[in-house]
Order: structure tokens, then C-alpha cells, then sequence
């Protein structure tokens, strides 16, 4: 009702609708490296076809190795995961004598995972 | 006639003592804030207990079956240990502030938030459960001390608490007493230097005697066998009503930085002569959370030119010639006061050393930095002596643990209302008090 001119079509602008909708204002992954980043408020645009292969593509491009961090990340025994990184978690495990797999020390030092937990950004 | 002589044959030597620093745990360090929340200090806290505890088991009660809150059966005696939290009706609480039915009374009262309604809740990282029944009392515990407890769950879906294991005092490094000779320490908290209530001659009158100025051979006899000195907080006061968020004048800074100044003036007498802690409190400039940092050298540029002066932490850990002291400046037992209740603050110091926590209620009410991988407030070696700052009254006790610990607990007075600072004998651990008057009978 506030607008002077009766613009009323420049005002609610069609949103073309195409495979799935991005929101506009994605401040949250800016800094995050693209390639382990989550799909919701990520600004790389969902592939349109979904489906590929035969089968619904339903992971996002995270691998074996990414997926053994996060079930380091979600086991309880070890506390909460989210505001620290997943190496200082580990080692708090070890210093508190919870004996954390070692496979998971591995793969943080190696440097090509995230370094953060899977909710980092995203809560 | 007599030349007149110096009495050089009498001089007196000051007694020494070795000194270590034990605060290390409660320094900061390279410590970086990346965003984390309260629930990793309670996980590390529940985690260092939940051990303890476990291990403390068997021998309490053995043979009962030790399970999460989760495993809780109905009827099936078992213990758990956990968290305990205590909700209260007139704790103060953000959202009370847009609740529509505002009464008249003030959102914040001062002293006590006790109600008889407050109820308890055990929680540990599987879920929580309502405790009940008449071993367990709200007005004893707060939120944030981690204990055992023996019971079974109702048809009601609460527990019934039947019995309690606390972690008790912890292991203590025995200390041969009655050995060596008379040491002392002089422990003096709530200076208030600069403060409207502070009296600048009764802190000089301290100063005088523990340097030895006062009194003929045998007071400077007695003042020669004090080895330390502890500032416990407080020990300056700012004229707070110069700071309300505009620039301040030339001359209102140099009054602002007065009574500071004036501080280390005194503490310059006292570093002089012997070694002094200073420790932070909650109206010094220092941060606000716990654990406290040192005051920095800079506001001392006189008294930090010595190596006796040491700037410490809040809460404060040392050892004299091999006695273990620890204490704080106060904030950890007046927050106590506010949730529970206790016949004197004595008993408030017990409690914490038999949960073998300094401050269980940080986070919740009082301000603590989150820590990720320690809980820096668990108390793991037993002290010799505890001892708590700006408190009203002196008071001491000398308490007994179950495995022939001794501990002396010392309640130290404020000194710019009591005009009263405390000593320590290091032999026997007994205490009695130096008090200062500056006002002549009527």
C-alpha cells in the first residue's frame, strides 16, 4: 500500500521456478570450501537433474571418509561436536582416556577433510 | 660517656619459605573463543566425575547395577550418576521480562531465590529425569554438582532417590603438623583502597606491623615470622560514578586512576619487605568471568619492580613450604548463598570441597569462561588450606575428610569494614585474627 507509483509488478517480481529454488542471502558458507559445503544455504546451484544413473542422487559430494568423520562427529560418547574442531575433539577424547579410533587422527592430519563438525555453519 | 650504639647485635631476619604457583590451570593462555557453548565445560565436568564416581561404586553399594538415565527400568534399584539441575520458581529468567502478566513486584529480588516448590532434576547425556523423595533436599544443592544416586523410577516416571554419593574431599599429600617452627601467612581481603569506606591509616597500620615498623622487639619478633601475604580481591575501589559512558575529563581521569596509584604505594611497603600475592576480585580491574586473570603488571609499575610481588589468578592455588593453599576471592560462595542455604559459610566451603568442585554453580549463574577439554574448578588434590575472600564475619574451621585429610577453612573478612585480617601459623594450622582500630574511645 506504501508504494506511490503503481508499479505493483515490479514489486512482486515472478521468481522463475526451476528445479529447486536457492535462497537469495547466503552468508553462512561464503568462507566454507566448496566442495564439502551443505546443500541448504549453500550458494552452488543444485544440479537440475536430480536423478542420475538410474537412482535419485541424493548425496551431496561428500565421500567414504567424510562420512566415517561424521559418525565421529554424532557418536555421543565423545560430547558435543558442535564449537570445536573435529581435531581438538579428538584429542579431548584421548586425553580423557575415551580411546577415539585412530583412523579418525589419520584423516584430520592428513588435511583434506573438514576440519570442522557437520553442523559448523549450519546451526 | 658512652658512644651511642646502633643495637646491630639484635637485627632480626625475616623467616623464608619455599613458594610454588599452582595456577596454571586456571591461566588462559592462548585460549581462542571459536564460538563454542556451555555444554562442552558440563560434558568435560560430567565426564571427570561420572569416572570418579564410578569408580567410588562398588564400594558404596556393591552389587547394585550402575546405568545411564536412559536404561532406567521402573522398580529396578540401580544407581546413576549425573548433573544435578534445580529448577526454581523465583530464579530471574530473561523471559520474565515479556511475560504479560508482569505483577508488581520487581523482576530481581535481591538476596535468597529459594522457594520450598524448587525440585531437582538429574541429567547426564542420555536425558534427564525428576528426582523425588525426601533424601535429596533442593535447599542443599545447586545446579552443576555431579552426584551418585541410589534409587529406582516410579510408576510416576520419576526417580525415587533412596541415597546419595558424593566424591568427598579428595586425596591429600600428607603434611607432617607440629613439625619446624612458627611461619605465618597474613591473609587480608575487601582493601577497597580509594573506596568511601576504606581508611587508609588502617591498611597503613597492617603495613606497618607486617613490615616491622611497629612495636619494640618482641611485636617485631612476631611480625618477622610472617612469610607471606595474600591479597584475596577486592583491593581496590573505583569511584564508579565517573564512569557513565561519556568521555571523561582530564581531571576525572586522574581521579579515576587514583586509588590504584594509591595501591601501589602500599603494596611497594609490603613487596619491599616480603612476598605478596595479589589476587583479583569481583570490583577489580580485571575480567569478569572466572577464572579471573592476574591484574596486570602495569597498574603496579612501584610494587611489580620486585620479584616478591606476584600477580595471581581468582581462583588462586599455591604451596608454602610444601602446605596446599587454595581459595578465591568470594564469588564462588556468594553465589552459593543465592541458591542455597547453609548455617554459615562454612558450610558452604565444605559442600565444595565434598563435591570436589570450587564453583559448581558456573556457567549457570556465575560467569566462567567455556572451556572445551578441562574443567579447570575440580578440585583434585586436596588442599591444606582453603580459604574464601570478602566474606562478612572471620570464621574457621578445621574439617576431616574420610581418608585422614585435614583441611583448615578460613572465611576472610572485609577489611575496609572489619578492619580484620587474618593469620595463618604454617606448624599447626591455626588461625587468629590481627585486627586494626583507628578510633579512640569515647
Amino acid at each position: 500500500m506504501a508504494t506511490t507509483s503503481g508499479n505493483i509488478k515490479e514489486f512482486y517480481r515472478q521468481r522463475k521456478k526451476s528445479g529447486v529454488s536457492k535462497p537469495s542471502n547466503s552468508k553462512i558458507s561464503t568462507k566454507k570450501s566448496l566442495k564439502n559445503s551443505a546443500t541448504f544455504g549453500s550458494d552452488i546451484t543444485q544440479p537440475s537433474a536430480l536423478i542420475s544413473h538410474g537412482s535419485p542422487d541424493l548425496k551431496d559430494d561428500y565421500d567414504e571418509n567424510e562420512d566415517m568423520l561424521r559418525k565421529f562427529d554424532m557418536n555421543m560418547a565423545y560430547g558435543p561436536c558442535l564449537g570445536m574442531t573435529r581435531l581438538a575433539r579428538w584429542e579431548r577424547a584421548r586425553s580423557l582416556g575415551l580411546n577415539p579410533p585412530e583412523e579418525i587422527e589419520g584423516l584430520l592430519k592428513a588435511g583434506k577433510a573438514r576440519s570442522d563438525c557437520l553442523w559448523d555453519g549450519r546451526v | 660517656m658512652e658512644a651511642m650504639e646502633i643495637d646491630s647485635q639484635n637485627i632480626l631476619q625475616r623467616k623464608q619459605a619455599t613458594y610454588t604457583s599452582m595456577d596454571d590451570t586456571f591461566e588462559i593462555h592462548k585460549e581462542t573463543y571459536r564460538g563454542q557453548q556451555y555444554s562442552q565445560i558440563y560434558y568435560t565436568r560430567l565426564h571427570l566425575m561420572r569416572t570418579l564416581l564410578y569408580s567410588l561404586a562398588p564400594n558404596w553399594k556393591p552389587h547394585l547395577p550402575v546405568c545411564t538415565i536412559l536404561e532406567l527400568e521402573k522398580d529396578r534399584e540401580c544407581i546413576v550418576v549425573g548433573t544435578l539441575y534445580k529448577h526454581m520458581k523465583l530464579k530471574p529468567c530473561i523471559l520474565d521480562e515479556y511475560s504479560k502478566e508482569r505483577s508488581v513486584t520487581p523482576l530481581v529480588k535481591p538476596h535468597n531465590f529459594m522457594h520450598p516448590d524448587d525440585t531437582l532434576v538429574l541429567e547426564d547425556d542420555s536425558g534427564r529425569v525428576k528426582l523425588s523423595g525426601n533424601v535429596l533436599l533442593p535447599s542443599i544443592y545447586v545446579t552443576g554438582v555431579v552426584v551418585a544416586l541410589l534409587g529406582k523410577e516410579t510408576d510416576a516416571g520419576d526417580f525415587l532417590v533412596q541415597d546419595v554419593l558424593e566424591a568427598g574431599l579428595p586425596p591429600q599429600i600428607e603434611h607432617p603438623l607440629k613439625s619446624g617452627e612458627d611461619k605465618h601467612v597474613v591473609f587480608v581481603s575487601g582493601l577497597s583502597v580509594g573506596g568511601s569506606t576504606s581508611n587508609p591509616l588502617q591498611f597503613q597500620l597492617l603495613i606497618d606491623h607486617i613490615t616491622g615498623h611497629l612495636g619494640d622487639e618482641k611485636e617485631q619478633g612476631i611480625a618477622a615470622e610472617i612469610v607471606h601475604v595474600v591479597l584475596a580481591g577486592n583491593s581496590v575501589e573505583f569511584p564508579r560514578g565517573l564512569l557513565n559512558g561519556q568521555n571523561l575529563a582530564s581531571k576525572d581521569q586522574s581521579r579515576l586512576s587514583e586509588p590504584i596509584k594509591e595501591l601501589d604505594i602500599f603494596l611497594t611497603q609490603v613487596a619491599a619487605s616480603l612476598p605478596l600475592d595479589i589476587m583479583p576480585g569481583s570490583d577489580d580491574p580485571a575480567n569478569f568471568s572466572l577464572p579471573q586473570q592476574p591484574l596486570n603488571r602495569c597498574l603496579f609499575p612501584g610494587s611489580s619492580a620486585y620479584n616478591t610481588f606476584r600477580s595471581c589468578t581468582n581462583p588462586h592455588c599455591f604451596e608454602v613450604d610444601n602446605i596446599r593453599f587454595l581459595g578465591t576471592s568470594g564469588q564462588n560462595i556468594d553465589d552459593l548463598e543465592k541458591y542455597s542455604e547453609a548455617k554459615d559459610k562454612l558450610e558452604f566451603m565444605e559442600r565444595t570441597l565434598r563435591w570436589r568442585h570450587l564453583a559448581p554453580t558456573t556457567p549457570n549463574t556465575l560467569g566462567c569462561y567455556p572451556f572445551v577439554d578441562r574443567d579447570p574448578f575440580f578440585i583434585d588434590s586436596c588442599p591444606h588450606v582453603y580459604f574464601v575472600g570478602n566474606q562478612d564475619k572471620y570464621k574457621t574451621d578445621l574439617i576431616k575428610g574420610s581418608e585422614g585429610q585435614l583441611v583448615r577453612l578460613i572465611c576472610i573478612p572485609k577489611f575496609c569494614d572489619t578492619g580484620v585480617a587474618v593469620v595463618l601459623n604454617l606448624r599447626n594450622l591455626e588461625c587468629h585474627t590481627l585486627s586494626f582500630g583507628t578510633e579512640f574511645g569515647s
